[in-house]
């Protein structure tokens, strides 16, 4: 599978593009010989439980997966073409020649579930929730749309998005799963509704949610898309447990887990099975990191967090958690042979990344004690109660820190609490920190490192880091950006602002009955089902 | 014995506005604000002080103390706990969801539990230092050591891999499909009644051995009465109260006690609500299943106090 992202560079020629007519149905029709079949109720396992349901404030799977089939997004990734961008409520589209202002056409006769149509001041609310939030509202991708000066609707099929410099990657970011369109009149009595409610205009309508047990979706025969979806509804089934979700997708009471499942219970479930269920493998988008919080000691000292660094064998750890988690690859904050990422030679000059292992762990002990610990220290690692590969990942670094006299104590929370204390509140000294992203985006996977932003976990502001960030959502010539995406790492790696951990790859197993479903590289996206259908119950 | 039942019953009373009081004044001395808390520092910290005022006055916390324990206590007598703030819905109604699943597992388990821990127990202590004491020992002691999280994957484990078959995932209330509830429900019956036998097997076999060193016992087996009088009339009534009392206490405990086991068995019941209400900091869900386990307590004791008399008369209540 292709692992870039294809750019849409039409505002360097100065031309306008217009991607009319990107119906989905084209692109269904291309993916399968066989006749679909309708009806049936898909069963999915999933390995949490949402700690909200606005995808525009929440950043988990959890969250996603159970409700990205009841809404409907500008753009979408094309869900047999990663990382082509395709419309959704948007038909056509153009940009202006100086880049500058973003056309979107609206396709007529979309209505939301409660029956209400869905227009551009649809779009236009729910993007002025997420660029610029109301207070007491949280936006966690917002600054991924720093080129974006206003939203407007200058009529109800018609939504212009204005730039205040023309924008790499925002064609891409409107792509985004998470920017799921809601009614504004739900928007304007209260816009944090839908934390707790749902009403989307997806090819699926809400049917129940029982906390820590289910979320269901049914069929909507009213979804614009025309004959679809094939399914009569889906049913997610919420279990912490890899084991358990294991046991679930062989015993068949659930046909899926849509996130990953690791190779020893992959291969197991395919050696029982056999053709009765398929496998796909592919690169993920997601990286598996500590956050270390630069405002509490020791934290501060840029020894300590060099030490840290140091002290992690990321080569050995690759090759021993491959087999168990599917961590594997070693890299900074840009995936690995992707067009963003550094060069390995180049990384390896980095605290960390030395070939040495040995060699590393001294230089860690001696700033250890420069630093005025000579006999390490203890460390509480807050972590989220998923196993797959959160707690696997923790468990690997504990033991590597011990080495250099640091000891660390894991502490899994539940994934609301999770949340709360690293990313709210700052209440941690060391969390279990993944990155992940729907696409290979610079302005996404390099937002958690600017000052402010509610991806920003280990609080640390770098004006020149900042600078960079800026400049490279703004470049529009490839191989500058690469340039400033390159520098504005190895800014991190040098302050040791943040310990870097493996890059992920992903195994999904499902029922061979399970049609017209291809996995990305992302849990992220292709999650709205509408194509998906079942040759048998 | 009438004027003893009416006197316990008066005194669950006061013991049910003491634990009410307990569960409001530590829900309030805990530190921190609560709704400061419940925003989390959302939006980076910036939290918008009308929107703080607001749910301070949503949750109460605006009134004197005295109010608002008189207003959370009247809506308790009308079993009204107030919204959950997670899930925007009544507690009483996200509790009457996982209740049935919990009690219908509690009941079951204990169940299970005294009609394996009894006779096992009791044939464990006639047949002292034989193979079959042994044996029960061994079985217990396993019982005991080996975590119910672990016996219920390997329980599922062994289903998937030899049967190609799992339990559902999905609670079915008995009443509506008793098949599907069957399937589902004798797993975590079965891996917690192990558990639960274990523990219970071990005291009556120790409380069992101690009656029948008695005097009393020696008189019987003197007098010529069979092994069976002497066991099941003489021994077993009289060796049964600490047996009542625990058997008593860890049924209350399974009520909102069973996180793990419901985790493993995608069990959607009062354990795993106590757990996520804690991490959504769902202040009033706390405050309702907190004041719910301490009435399962006061309850279970009075039902155990009450069945000491039928299983010793020289117990005499005044």
């Amino acid at each position: 599978m292709t692992t870039g992202i294809r750019r849409h560079r039409t505002f360097t020629a100065f031309v306008i593009l217009a991607v009319g007519c990107l119906a989905v149905p084209l692109v269904a029709g291309a993916q399968s010989t066989e006749t679909p079949r309708r009806g049936g109720i898909l069963l999915a396992a999933i390995g949490a439980d949402a700690p909200g349901l606005d995808p525009h404030q929440e950043q988990t799977f959890a969250t996603l997966q159970p409700v990205a089939p009841l809404y409907s997004t500008l753009l979408q990734i094309d869900p047999y073409g990663y990382p082509n961008v395709i419309g959704d409520v948007a038909s056509e589209w153009k940009i202006s020649p100086d880049g500058l202002v973003y056309t979107f056409k609206i396709r007529p006769g979309i209505r939301f579930h409660d029956g209400s149509p869905l227009t551009s001041a649809d779009v236009r609310a729910s993007y002025d929730k997420i660029l610029f939030p109301p207070e007491g509202v949280r936006s966690i991708r917002k600054h991924h749309y720093s080129a974006v000066a206003s939203v407007e609707a200058p009529d109800p099929s018609t939504v212009l998005f204005k730039l205040k410099f023309p924008s790499a990657s925002l064609l891409t970011n409107l792509a985004s799963p998470w920017n799921v369109i809601f009614p504004k009149k739900y928007l304007d009595k209260d816009p944090n509704y839908f934390k707790n409610n749902v009403m989307g205009s997806g090819p699926f309508k809400f049917k129940s949610y029982t906390r820590g047990s289910t979320f269901e979706g049914e069929r909507n025969p009213d979804y614009f898309v025309k004959d679809r979806p094939y399914l009569n509804g889906y049913k997610y089934f919420i279990s912490t447990e890899t084991s358990v979700r294991a046991a679930a997708v062989r015993s068949g009471r659930a046909y899926v887990e849509f996130r990953d499942l690791p190779q020893a219970e992959v291969d197991a479930i395919k050696k029982h099975l056999g053709d009765k269920v398929v496998v796909q493998q592919t690169p993920f988008v997601i990286h598996f990191d500590v956050a270390m919080n630069n405002t509490v000691k020791p934290f501060t000292d840029i020894r300590v967090r060099k030490a840290l660094n140091l002290g992690i064998d990321r080569y050995t750890g690759g090759r021993v958690l491959y087999g168990l988690t599917g961590l594997r690859d070693v890299g900074a904050f840009t995936r690995p042979n992707t067009e963003w990422a550094m060069a390995p030679a180049e990384l390896e000059k980095y605290p960390g990344f030395g070939r040495d292992a040995e060699k590393n762990r001294a230089e860690a002990r001696r700033l250890l004690a420069e630093a005025g610990y000579p006999n390490g220290f203890k460390v509480v690692l807050k972590n989220r109660n998923i196993k797959l590969p959160y707690q696997d990942w923790a468990v690997y670094v504990i033991q590597e820190w011990r080495k250099i006299g640091v000891e660390a104590e894991h502490r899994p929370l539940e994934t609301a609490a999770w949340y709360a204390d690293g990313r709210d509140q700052g209440n941690f000294e060391v969390m279990v920190f993944p990155t992940g992203h729907f696409v290979d985006d610079p302005d996404a996977l390099l937002a958690p490192f600017i000052t402010g932003s509610s991806q920003n976990w280990a609080r640390f502001s770098n004006p020149g880091i900042d600078d960079l960030y800026a400049r490279q959502a703004r470049t529009l010539d490839p191989v500058e950006r690469r340039k400033l995406v390159i520098e504005l790492q190895k800014i991190v790696l040098e302050n040791a602002y943040h310990i870097p951990g493996l890059w992920w790859s992903r195994n999904v197993v499902h029922w061979a009955k399970m049609k017209n479903w291809v996995a990305p590289p992302s849990h992220f996206t292709n999650q709205k089902l509408q194509d998906v259908w079942l040759s048998e119950d | 014995m009438r004027t003893y039942i009416a006197k316990r019953l008066l005194l669950i009373v006061p013991t049910l506005l003491g634990a009410a009081a307990l569960v409001f004044v530590i829900m309030r001395v805990i530190p921190g604000d609560v709704a400061l808390l419940i925003f989390g520092g959302d939006a980076g910290g910036h939290i918008d002080p009308k929107q703080l005022a607001a749910m301070r006055e949503r949750l109460g916390l605006d009134q004197p103390l005295i109010v608002q324990f008189g207003t959370w206590l009247w809506g308790v007598l009308r079993f009204d706990f107030g919204t959950s703030l997670w899930t925007g819905r009544p507690v009483i109604e996200e509790l009457l969801v996982r209740l049935p699943l919990s009690l219908e597992l509690a009941l079951a388990a204990t169940m299970v539990s005294v009609i394996i821990a009894i006779p096992f127990g009791m044939l464990a202590a006639i047949r002292q230092d034989t193979w079959i004491d042994y044996a029960v020992r061994v079985i217990s002691i396993g019982g005991l050591a080996i975590p119910s999280f672990w016996v219920g994957i390997l329980c599922i484990l062994l289903l998937v891999i030899f049967f190609g078959w799992g339990p559902p995932l999905e609670f079915t209330p008995p009443w509506v499909d008793p098949w599907a509830n069957f399937q589902m429900m004798i797993w975590p019956i079965v891996t917690v009644g192990y558990r639960y036998a274990a523990v219970t097997t071990r005291m009556t076999r120790s409380t069992l051995l101690e009656v029948l060193r008695e005097d009393y016992i020696r008189t019987a087996w003197a007098k010529g009465l069979q092994e069976r009088a002497v066991v099941i009339r003489h021994a077993l009534k009289n060796s049964m109260l600490p047996v009542i009392t625990l058997v008593g206490t860890e049924f209350a405990f399974l009520i909102g006690g069973l996180v793990v086991t419901e985790t493993v068995f995608t069990l959607n019941g009062v354990g795993r609500f106590v757990v996520d209400a804690v991490a959504h900091r769902d202040y009033p869900v706390v405050q309702a299943l907190i004041f719910l386990t301490a009435f399962s307590f006061v309850i279970v004791n009075l039902l155990v106090d009450l069945t000491y008399a039928w299983f010793d008369p020289r117990i005499r209540y005044r």
